[in-house]
């Protein structure tokens, strides 16, 4: 039983290592086969804030710095990689204004990297150290606490700061939705919010005017009664439970509509949440209106909306359709290219009729909040990258260029001057269910409560919310669902709260 | 079932009766995924199920627009290098825990076995820094090293080579075989079955791995082929074909792969699971 020492030692590493990297590796073998997590496409989005600074401030001057005029010594060419979460036609959109932005300028060229979508791309973000990450990415409105709290960034407060960038001109709401502590931590760019999409064919069928639809759930409940009884459709709304829609986003644009804290502490900006609200009266009187719709056949649950546009398709469902449906407002360049190119018989892009978000109960109350995502700058303590970011980001909010994203898209211009200029001035003018969701935006105060919740977990709590909402619409005791969502929520709030001190 | 002849009459109608209804219900979704790819966009939701309007230009387009052909040589890449270490590595992990004496055997290969009841997912956020602080984000390394080595192909092995008998061994050795030379000249082609089969389901996991391709990877021209059909899912309402046809362009190499090899993986897996 003589073995050669040599070849025994060999054998003996190899085995370590093997033992160490199947550890590593899990089952190796095991297969990984993943559908691939369905992530709301077009639109994920969410809520949004305002308020002015009245959290403890974080002043400027102890984040990393802008110099906007590092660009003009750079002598080469600044290559900038930007993460971002647009597909399909929102992408070919972006591509199109990169594309322009490059063939404009030699100092800076920008390559798009699609990561997929918005949570996609937060959480590789997140996950990544610090040199891994791009020059600039793209991160949705429920993220600015995060973000934030990554310590990760330039804020572009000090770009706007060191480049005496005239802001007068935006959306109060939309720069607001990223600002907190005192902070302008990002740059809104695709600025959207949930609106009413409606066929007209049904509704003229049923009696209804086709150019009035519901401004609130009593209404949209008379409507869609009168919709059901005359046979003009099988149901009057089509509900849906994502937490990019209406499970846990349109619940907080509800609050918001309302006037209504969805968190404590001023919405988490005075100072962060403790408790979130959903669990009140309030969240019990809107969810047993959604499920008494439900109950009386009324509206229809298509479930979590997993492809993100599943409630829509309920419109053009050829055997139990719906009239009307909730949805974001970047769905619609999508919604009438798809009715234009006759995937969907019998609808054309006539009968697609758009409205504000109808608000809780009998209430008169038009406004909305910001969703869709920001642009951020990631620091790599390189002033003339820094500077190259802030060049593309100011391309890509210039008028002229909000304007075309905005007309591309169904995306709200993040300021006013854009409604002026180009393809969206046109578009406003000549089919004004573009201009629903810009409107919106202008209904609402600028009170905390107005401008929507900043929550570190707001994602997960968007989760918690939908799923509480699934368990309502199919049935399930109205309290307790919220009940049960708002510890869990809860207790991520100081969770997370524990973690970021 | 393996010493069962060929089933007669009643018994054998019956049989294939069943086998084919449930085919059927196997077979349903492949079929409606041809039959829209095939179809132009504005005509997948009139009569779904018949191919009434035929057309290429929708897989032509997956193919360009959705920049497959690089995709599949990712994933080629990847599960070559991916099959072909973890053979290596398990074929000599297996035979140390066969053939050598060391102390602690036994409890190394239980600890060996239990990374097996790890899930992938357990270690994805540590496996992920890791691969990151390398620097190995977007590339071949980050892909394949997490998997180089497996607790399942080492048992796999480990088990085919214990039924080797220990005379054959000691004869080797007579005629002046090493570890090395036993190995080579005895053990392996012994156990080839076996190999191929365990090569076959690396292969085949190694190509449908979604999770952690998706997550190491942020350029697109590190895409795999899975990670590739998400951006090609998109949003696009008005071209739910297009994913269909991503979808059967990946899959295709993959049917090929196990239509030819099919009785290796079967014969590979049974080996050894009867003693006769």
């Amino acid at each position: 039983m003589k073995t050669p020492n040599k070849s025994r030692l060999l054998l003996a590493g190899v085995t370590a290592s093997a033992l160490f990297l199947a550890a590593c590796g899990g089952g190796g073998s095991s297969s990984i086969i993943d559908s691939g997590s369905t992530e709301a496409p077009a639109s994920g989005d969410s809520s949004a804030p305002t308020a002015a600074p009245t959290t403890v401030a974080t002043p400027l001057a102890s984040l990393p710095p802008c110099d906007t005029t590092a660009l003009d010594s750079a002598t080469e060419t600044i290559d900038i990689t930007f993460w971002h979460g647009m597909n399909g036609d929102l992408e070919d959109s972006l591509t199109a204004l990169t594309d322009e932005y490059n063939a404009s300028q030699t100092k800076v060229k920008v390559s798009l990297e699609n990561q997929g979508g918005y949570e996609q791309t937060l959480d590789k973000y997140l996950q990544s150290s610090q040199d891994s990450r791009p020059e600039m990415v793209q991160a949705p409105e429920y993220a600015v606490q995060v973000m934030g709290d990554t310590d990760s960034n330039v804020p572009v407060g000090a770009c706007i700061e060191s480049a005496a960038y005239d802001t007068s001109d935006f959306l109060p709401k939309a720069l607001n939705q990223y600002f907190t502590e005192g902070v302008q931590w990002s740059m809104p760019f695709n600025v959207s919010d949930p609106v009413l999409y409606y066929n007209k064919k049904v509704f003229e069928a049923a009696g209804l005017d086709p150019n009035k639809p519901p401004t609130n759930m009593a209404e949209l409940r008379t409507m869609s009664q009168a919709i059901v009884d005359s046979g003009a459709a099988a149901f009057g709304l089509s509900l849906d439970t994502g937490a990019d829609s209406g499970g846990g986003w349109f619940l907080e644009q509800w609050f918001a509509k309302l006037g209504e804290l969805f968190s404590d502490n001023d919405n988490g900006r005075a100072a962060p949440s403790t408790k979130v609200n959903f669990d009140g009266q309030i969240g019990i009187d809107l969810l047993t209106e959604l499920q008494t719709l439900v109950n009386d056949g009324l509206a229809f649950n298509v479930g979590d909306n997993a492809s993100g546009q599943d409630a829509l398709l309920k419109l053009a469902d050829p055997d139990k359709a719906a009239a009307m449906t909730i949805a974001t407002s970047a769905a619609l360049g999508t919604v009438l290219t798809t009715v234009e190119g006759g995937l969907i018989p019998g609808i054309t892009a006539d009968d697609i009729g758009v409205g504000p978000m109808p608000a809780p109960g009998d209430a008169d109350a038009p406004g909305a909040i910001v969703g869709g995502a920001s642009l951020w700058i990631v620091n790599h303590d390189d002033p003339a990258k820094t500077a190259a970011v802030w060049d593309f980001i100011s391309f890509l909010i210039t008028a002229e260029s909000q304007s075309t994203w905005a007309a591309a898209t169904g995306y709200v211009p993040v300021r006013s001057s854009a409604l002026e200029v180009g393809a969206i001035a046109e578009k406003y003018t000549s089919d004004p269910r573009f201009k629903v969701a810009y409107d919106q935006l202008l209904q609402v105060s600028d009170s905390p409560a107005s401008v929507g919740a900043i929550l570190g977990p707001q994602r997960e709590i968007r989760t918690l919310s939908a799923r509480a909402i699934a368990t309502v619409l199919q049935g399930g005791d109205v309290a307790a669902a919220l009940a049960d969502a708002a510890t869990q929520a809860n207790a991520l709030l100081s969770a997370y709260i524990a973690a970021n001190q | 079932m393996a010493l069962d002849t060929a089933p007669k009459g009643w018994r054998a109608f019956s049989r294939y009766l069943m086998l084919t209804v449930v085919a059927l219900f196997i077979l349903f979704p492949v079929y409606t995924t041809v039959v829209a790819a095939l179809k132009p966009g504005n005509k997948v939701l009139d009569n779904p199920l018949l191919p009434d309007a035929f057309t290429l230009d929708v897989v032509k387009s997956a193919w360009t627009e959705g920049r497959l052909g690089r995709y599949l040589m990712n994933t080629t890449i990847v599960a070559f290098i991916v099959t072909s270490v973890q053979l290596v590595t398990s074929i000599a992990s297996a035979y140390a825990f066969s053939f050598l004496k060391f102390p602690l055997k036994r409890l190394v290969f239980g600890i060996f076995l239990s990374t097996m009841l790890v899930p992938l997912e357990v270690t994805l956020v540590v496996n992920r820094r890791t691969i990151d602080s390398l620097g190995w984000l977007n590339s071949f390394q980050g892909l394949t090293v997490p998997f180089i080595a497996t607790a399942f192909g080492t048992f796999l092995l480990r088990q085919v080579f214990m039924q080797i008998p220990p005379d054959l061994r000691e004869a080797a050795q007579m005629d002046g075989l090493g570890h090395w030379g036993f190995m080579k000249e005895v053990a392996i082609p012994l156990v080839r079955p076996t190999l191929g089969a365990l090569g076959l389901f690396s292969f085949l996991s190694s190509w449908n791995q979604y999770l952690w391709p998706s997550l190491i990877t942020t350029e697109d021209d590190m895409n795999t082929v899975q990670t590739g059909l998400r951006l090609l899912r998109s949003s696009d309402l008005d071209k739910p074909n297009l994913i269909m046809a991503g979808t059967i362009i990946a899959a295709v190499p993959i049917l090929i792969v196990l239509v030819v090899f099919q009785k290796q993986l079967v014969r590979g897996l049974t080996a050894g699971a009867v003693k006769g």
